[in-house]
């Protein structure tokens, strides 16, 4: 009898696990600082936050359903900021300098796929190598320094403008998201990606072009990256050669503790989404509090563990 | 006795791999161990060596009763294997393959490896037996009977007092096999007895003092080898009683085919493991292709569908050579595989039924940029209802389903692109004999539209049971193709064991 209750238990946590984590984490903010942290303000405030990481996230997740990693996407994102804002500087219109930087970053993952790809070799230590290379670039062009001088207002616009109370960012987010969990799973390519990263020879003797289908998930990370580092540039009114460095880590967080929101256990957008919104309601919870930042790196590596830990166990238990 | 077993008996399921052996190996004598496929070597190895353990039954080791429950109790005990695919650490050197699982030398501190004390002991085997082996070379760099030679030294290394020597001339020249035969045979003098599995005749012949013939998982007879000929044993390895007992239906086999549809000529694949390969099937023809483990068989089928590269021979289909082979493109021109490896090669096995039979055709649902889920929910509903794949629907993970439906799920996702030739790499293995009905007449009825069929399967009665003519391979080359009419698994079996 009990222990039906603690099997029953273990279901519920394992299904509903994540998200009730999420739930736990805005209660105890909630109770901390219902002023601050509970105002129409800071939820908006959050959204846009979530926004900038959830579009790199996103991309990201595409190339984890192919069983592979661009552990470039960080230094891709400040790549394409510092090359905005320099278009920018420059007199290019600012939706130019987008789809410039954001055209670019794509061919960056289409590189990066192709190498993987062709040549059979693993995309962990290539897209870091690649990550290596194009922080290099990035700091040549920037000359080494945050670009913030002579950025013209227009590039601001989007990533600080709001309709109403809801921030441009926001909306971008649910439209990307949107499209996202229609490619994955309404599209024959999502469907592809999942098979291939369920059985990548048997998706081969079933007539699936496997290279071809990474290589175009390489490149719409790579695409995404780049859009969100003009994004966060955009939102900072700066750029630097180092600003996309800390998202490297944290889409790939988000995508582990995606994995766990279904018993699938496959990524997924939705949960890529739920990812995204624990490290960024934790993120602005203990900055209202005043947590210092090495307590939160401590917190956030921490969260990251039990999410990926957590996720090996439940999936065992089904074995 | 070195080894002797009483009631031996390993059950898989309701499958009787092996039942009740009474086996032995005598001290000092080289035992050959002959059956077709499935008749239960494999599984009597695998238990003397502690892989699998026994479902009932005794063993004894020099007259002692033991239980060997892992690999490393039963090297303890003096029981040695060398497999045909060799088990070695491709980047480590012959010294380290050789100590693998051993106590490492030490020098006097305790901690050092001692490898030239190391080296010291393996020379001592290579000069008592006439070794000869690059031991500072990787093995990878090794080749292969260079590879087999570093496994026996590791085995005498050892107090080996049995060694099981499992198909070690595969991939052997004539040269080399000899070179093995000389060693083997001064092992065997030395005191180790041996147990020699393979499929090649004129070895057990040359070898061995005794031989037992496996069938079905039973012990048909122990010979000595001097009372016996070669067709005493394909008597013994093939039941001609239980096949008159089958009544196999000779009815629907016919040799009224159409045209030639589909043939392959000198096919040769770039590991040599297919050397050199030519057939071809008629429409409503059912072509068997049979032969023994490691002849190609699997290997044929995954080149001419494209999965695996060829460096000669084309593959002609409808009066045209195919000139770029990718499972692509055999899918565009409705040439189906059915591949051997369900878990492998074939499925998702994580993801629905639906999602697996759609993946060959997953482009075809795309109409102006939507998603057709309504068209692909139906095609699939109405495959699962003509293939009676029992299942919630088609959302259920293929992971939940038996392996009979697993398997319909395979022949689905072929189905769905409507294939004129079919080429089927043991369609029925592990699967219920109700599934293995069905799949049969599938087969047959696809044959009657006037569809070409390759069936590899490596049961002889099935083989005899649905094919209409009967290819053998051998060696990477295909030989005699008989018409399956009149003829019995011994026939079969002779063909393969010809000397060629």
């Amino acid at each position: 009898m009990t222990n039906l209750k603690t099997n029953k238990l273990k279901e519920v946590m394992y299904t509903y696990g994540t998200i009730i984590a999420l739930i736990l984490i805005i209660i105890l903010f909630g109770i901390l600082n219902p002023r601050a942290f509970l105002s129409s303000t800071n939820f908006w405030n959050i959204t846009r936050q979530m926004a900038i990481l959830a579009v790199i996230a996103l991309g990201a997740t595409l190339i984890m359903c192919v069983s592979e990693f661009d552990l470039s996407v960080g230094n891709i994102a400040s790549f394409s900021g510092v090359l905005a804002a320099l278009l920018a500087i420059n007199g290019v219109p600012f939706i130019f300098s987008l789809i410039i930087a954001t055209l670019l970053s794509g061919i960056l993952g289409l590189i990066n796929g192709y190498i993987v790809t062709k040549f059979k070799v693993m995309s962990f230590i290539i897209t870091l190598a690649m990550g290596r290379m194009i922080y290099g670039l990035t700091y040549w062009l920037s000359g080494g320094a945050i670009i913030f001088n002579d950025i013209p207002q227009s590039f601001k616009f989007i990533g600080t403008a709001k309709i109403g109370k809801i921030p441009y960012l926001t909306i971008l987010m649910v439209i990307i998201s949107l499209i996202f969990i229609y490619i994955t799973k309404y599209t024959a390519f999502g469907r592809k990606l999942y098979a291939i990263g369920g059985n990548e020879r048997a998706s081969k003797v079933a007539g699936v072009k496997v290279e071809f289908n990474k290589t175009l998930a390489f490149a719409l990370s790579g695409l995404m990256a780049g859009f969100a580092g003009v994004l966060l540039a955009s939102r900072v009114g700066s750029a630097s050669p180092t600003a996309g460095d800390a998202y490297n880590l944290n889409a790939y967080a988000t995508i582990f503790i995606g994995i766990t929101l279904f018993k699938e256990g496959v990524p997924n957008i939705l949960g890529t989404l739920v990812g995204v919104a624990i490290f960024t309601v934790l993120a602005n919870g203990l900055t209202i509090l005043q947590v210092p930042t090495f307590i939160q790196n401590i917190l956030t590596g921490l969260i990251i563990i039990i999410a990926v830990v957590g996720q090996k166990v439940g999936t065992s238990n089904n074995d | 006795m070195v080894v002797e077993t009483k009631h031996l008996t390993k059950v898989f399921g309701s499958m009787y791999a092996l039942n009740d052996i009474n086996f032995s190996i005598k001290k000092g004598e080289i035992h050959g161990l002959v059956g077709e496929n499935g008749a239960g070597k494999s599984t009597l190895i695998k238990i003397l060596t502690g892989v699998y353990s026994l479902t009932k039954g005794e063993i004894f080791v020099n007259g002692e009763k033991a239980t060997i429950k892992d690999p490393v109790k039963s090297r303890e005990l003096g029981i040695n294997v060398i497999h045909q695919d060799r088990h070695l650490i491709p980047s480590f050197n012959g010294i380290e393959n050789i100590f693998l699982g051993l106590p490492y030398s030490k020098k006097k501190d305790k901690i050092t490896v001692d490898f030239e004390a190391m080296r010291r002991k393996i020379d001592v085997i290579m000069d008592k037996y006439s070794i000869e082996v690059p031991l500072n070379k990787m093995a990878k760099e090794l080749s292969p009977p260079q590879q087999t030679l570093i496994e026996i030294i590791r085995a005498m290394l050892t107090d080996c007092k049995l060694l099981i020597l499992d198909e070690p001339t595969a991939a052997l020249t004539d040269k080399e096999t000899i070179i093995l035969f000389d060693i083997i045979k001064k092992l065997n003098k030395d005191g180790t007895a041996i147990l020699y599995v393979t499929h090649r005749m004129d070895e057990i012949f040359a070898l061995t003092d005794r031989i037992t013939v496996f069938r079905n998982g039973e012990l048909v007879e122990t010979v000595k080898t001097k009372d016996t000929t070669k067709d005493d044993l394909i008597s013994a390895m093939t039941d001609s009683e239980s096949e008159n007992n089958k009544n196999i239906n000779l009815v629907h086999k016919n040799q009224d085919f159409g045209e030639v549809i589909y043939s392959v000529k000198n096919i040769a694949t770039k590991d040599k493991v297919v050397k050199d390969a030519s057939f071809s099937v008629h429409k409503g023809e059912i072509l068997g292709i049979f032969g023994l483990g490691g002849s190609g068989r699997t290997e044929l089928l995954e080149a001419i569908y494209g999965y695996k590269k060829i460096i000669s021979g084309e593959v002609i289909y409808k009066g045209k050579t195919l000139n770029k082979l990718s499972p692509r493109n055999s899918i565009k021109n409705r040439i189906g595989l059915i591949h051997e490896d369900r878990r492998g090669h074939s499925l998702v096995i994580n993801r629905s039924i639906k999602n697996n039979v759609v993946l060959p055709v997953i482009d075809t649902y795309v109409r102006n940029g939507l998603y057709d889920s309504k068209k692909e929910n139906n095609d699939v509903n109405q495959k699962m209802n003509d293939l009676n794949i029992k299942a919630i629907n088609n959302n259920q993970k293929v992971a939940q389903l038996s392996g009979g439906n697993q398997q319909k799920v395979v022949f689905a996702k072929s189905l769905i692109f409507n294939p004129e030739v079919f080429l089927c790499d043991e369609p029925t293995q592990a699967v219920d004999v109700m599934t293995r009905g069905e799949i049969h007449t599938l087969l047959r009825n696809k044959a009657k539209e006037g569809k070409a069929i390759v069936y590899v399967t490596s049961d002889l009665l099935e083989m005899l049971e649905i094919a209409d003519n009967i290819l053998i391979i051998a060696n990477g080359k295909t030989h005699e193709l008989i018409e399956n009419n009149n003829i019995d698994s011994k026939t079969i079996l002779q063909y393969c064991y010809k000397e060629r």
